[in-house]
């Protein structure tokens, strides 16, 4: 339920002689509760502006504010914090710790909480329940398909009641029909939950089920609308 | 805590031979250790033995060679600042030939004269039976090392010296009654035979070589003099003054011996030592190793446990956890081995007639465990700080 501002936010990085621009200047607003998603050609930036929001980075210059929070001023721990308490992460691959069971990654998060949460294990069961994996809840992640993998990776970023769900590219990794699945239980979960999302997507089926596209150039923010019943079916 | 062991086991063979490092690190630890403990235990013993008093020895180029005669015990009371001087006898319990390796110089036959006791401050206590009596005979007290070899309890009667293996005609053998055994004092005493000065005198006359036999009476006889000075004399000096005043006799200051003790001291304390640094290169290399190679292969779970809120102590701590694991584990099975292989020698050694090699302390075992947890937690330490500062991209993009 987030509100999430970016100003003037620019990435670079040194290559040598040459200088990446990976995000040169955007600014956006994100409303609580929306579901947003950034496409792109390879290379335009989509997972530089998803770890800025994420906090995993650090931008060149411009802010990130979240709530009202500039977390330009916070230090690494207090991020940590943040990205712990407030910010759920769906990855394209590698989301689940291979020596934990479903259950285990799922309650991750609550780990390393400033303050444990004595229903964290409920919710993580009933997040295991929604995914529709309470039956694998102790199967090891060599023992689940990727589009289980990625449900329990959905459940994961639910448990600590998130503001914010970023997933990068979190259907880049399995076939159409799954990716469809994994769509709408996130849509599911941002409409029951309220729980904002921004997720980053090469497939235009994908984005046509979200409520806004974001498309970026070189870095630099080309297009951003809002999606109708109609622009969704492009 | 789970996830730690599931850590462990997942690679199993690296964390096997981590725990093997530190199991070798740890048994070098508790079987030098436990070999220095035994001797620096006899060594304490020896210094407190020979600090009260001046051993006092017939003159090397003296008429009988080794062979002292009680009336110098009188000439040496003359001298100025001596309270006591005991002629005391020693002779060996074996007749035979023993080539066992020994600390201590072997089972002996001690006798002192009677009425001396009460100088020493090296005092014993009884863990059955009593005191010999003095001025008696053929009575025996044995110390607690020799006890458990001849397998004798009090009221048991045994032959001094012990026959040879080989017929001897020339042997001659005594049988005494075992009236008291002593509590065991960890040092030389835990060897001793102790009989009546008569009764050593007699010993010691019969062990010297046939062609003294002859001309000397045995009833004047004494391997040496225990010297004990007046409050306040320092033995070192009265050492000197008995040198000077008395002909054919040759006092040891006690410091030479105490000196002479604490150099083995330090040579078995540098073993300890050697073997502890050793053991330190050996299970500390393989604990980093282990734990390196884990931040490499793991590198991508660090990130993303950053990811979904891990702070720098939350890894630095679960790497540091699983390090002492290791540690522990190793320490654990190392401790065992050494104490089952210290344990089967010296019970091999024991049922051989000869005495214990090693002594497991429990300052030892403390040291042991202290060494090869912190030893965990320490190699941790360098794998865990590098883990713990990667940047979460970073680690999270690894291939
Ligand atoms: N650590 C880095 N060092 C140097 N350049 C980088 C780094 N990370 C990203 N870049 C560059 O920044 C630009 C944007 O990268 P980014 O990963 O955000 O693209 P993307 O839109 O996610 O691409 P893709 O669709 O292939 O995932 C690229 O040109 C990339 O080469
Ligand atoms: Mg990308």
């Amino acid at each position: 339920m987030a509100r999430i501002e970016l100003v003037d936010l620019t990435k670079h990085y040194k290559q040598g002689r040459n200088l990446v621009r990976a995000l040169d200047g955007v600014s956006l607003t994100i409303e609580r509760g929306e579901f947003v998603s950034v496409v792109g050609r390879s290379g335009s930036g989509k997972t530089t502006l998803l770890d800025l929001l994420g906090l995993l980075l650090k931008p060149t210059s411009g802010r990130v504010i979240i709530d009202g929070v500039d977390t330009a001023d916070l230090g690494d721990g207090d991020r940590a914090i943040m990205r712990g308490e407030r910010i759920g992460f769906i990855f394209q691959e590698f989301n689940l710790l291979p020596t934990l069971n479903a259950l285990e990654n799922v309650m991750l998060p609550l780990r390393y909480r400033r303050h444990r949460d004595p229903e964290g294990k409920a919710r993580a069961l009933e997040l295991l329940g929604a995914v529709d994996l309470l039956d694998r809840m102790d199967h090891k992640p060599s023992e689940l398909s990727g589009g289980q993998a990625q449900r329990v990776a959905i459940a994961r970023s639910m448990v600590n009641n998130p503001a914010l769900v970023l997933g990068d590219e979190p259907t880049g990794e399995v076939d159409s029909e799954t990716s469809m699945q994994l769509i709408d239980l996130m849509r599911k979960m941002n409409r029951e939950r309220g729980v904002t999302f921004v997720i980053v997507t090469h497939d235009m089926e994908i984005a046509g089920r979200t409520d806004r596209m974001i498309r970026l150039r070189d870095g630099r923010v080309a297009s951003d609308e809002p999606l109708g019943a109609q622009t969704a079916a492009v | 805590m789970l996830e730690i062991l599931r850590n462990l086991t997942r690679r199993k063979l690296r964390t096997a031979l981590t725990v093997l490092g530190i199991t070798i690190g740890v048994l070098a630890l508790t079987t030098m250790g436990s070999l220095a403990e035994k001797s620096n235990s006899l060594i304490d013993g020896g210094v407190h033995y020979f600090r009260d008093h001046v051993s006092v020895a017939a003159a090397s180029n003296g008429g009988f060679g080794g062979i002292l005669t009680i009336d110098k015990a009188k000439d040496v009371l003359k001298v100025d600042g001596v309270q006591a001087a005991c002629a005391d006898t020693g002779s060996n319990v074996k007749t035979d030939l023993d080539l066992s390796f020994n600390f201590g110089p072997g089972d002996q036959v001690i006798a002192e004269q009677p009425g001396c006791q009460q100088y020493s401050t090296f005092k014993f206590s009884y863990a059955g039976g009593h005191a010999i009596d003095d001025y008696g005979s053929g009575q025996l007290v044995l110390g607690s090392d020799i006890a458990r070899e001849y397998k004798k309890k009090v009221g048991d009667s045994m032959e001094l010296p012990q026959p040879p293996k080989k017929f001897n005609p020339d042997f001659v053998g005594h049988q005494f009654t075992i009236v008291g055994i002593l509590e065991k004092t960890l040092t030389a005493p835990d060897s001793f035979a102790i009989v009546s000065f008569r009764d050593g005198q007699m010993l010691f006359g019969d062990s010297l070589p046939s062609a003294l036999k002859g001309h000397v009476d045995a009833t004047q006889l004494a391997t040496g003099i225990n010297v004990y000075g007046k409050p306040g004399v320092d033995l070192d000096t009265l050492a000197n003054r008995i040198n000077d005043q008395v002909a054919g006799v040759r006092a040891i200051p006690p410091s030479t011996l105490v000196k002479a003790f604490e150099t083995a001291s330090v040579v078995l304390t540098g073993i300890t030592t050697g073997s502890a640094l050793l053991a330190l290169v050996i299970g500390g290399l393989s604990v980093i190793n282990t734990m390196l190679m884990a931040v490499t292969e793991r590198v991508r779970e660090i990130g993303l446990k950053k990811a979904v809120g891990a702070r720098t102590r939350h890894i630095l701590v679960e790497f540091i956890t699983e390090a002492t694991i290791i540690g522990a584990i190793g320490g654990a099975i190392g401790l065992l081995v050494g104490w089952a292989l210290t344990t089967v020698v010296n019970a091999g050694l024991t049922s051989n007639n000869q005495a214990e090699l090693f002594l497991l302390t429990l300052r030892l075992v403390g040291l042991a465990v202290a060494f090869a947890v912190g030893l965990g937690a320490l190699a941790g330490v360098i794998p865990a700080l590098r883990a713990a500062r990667l940047d979460p991209v970073t680690a999270l993009r690894h291939q």
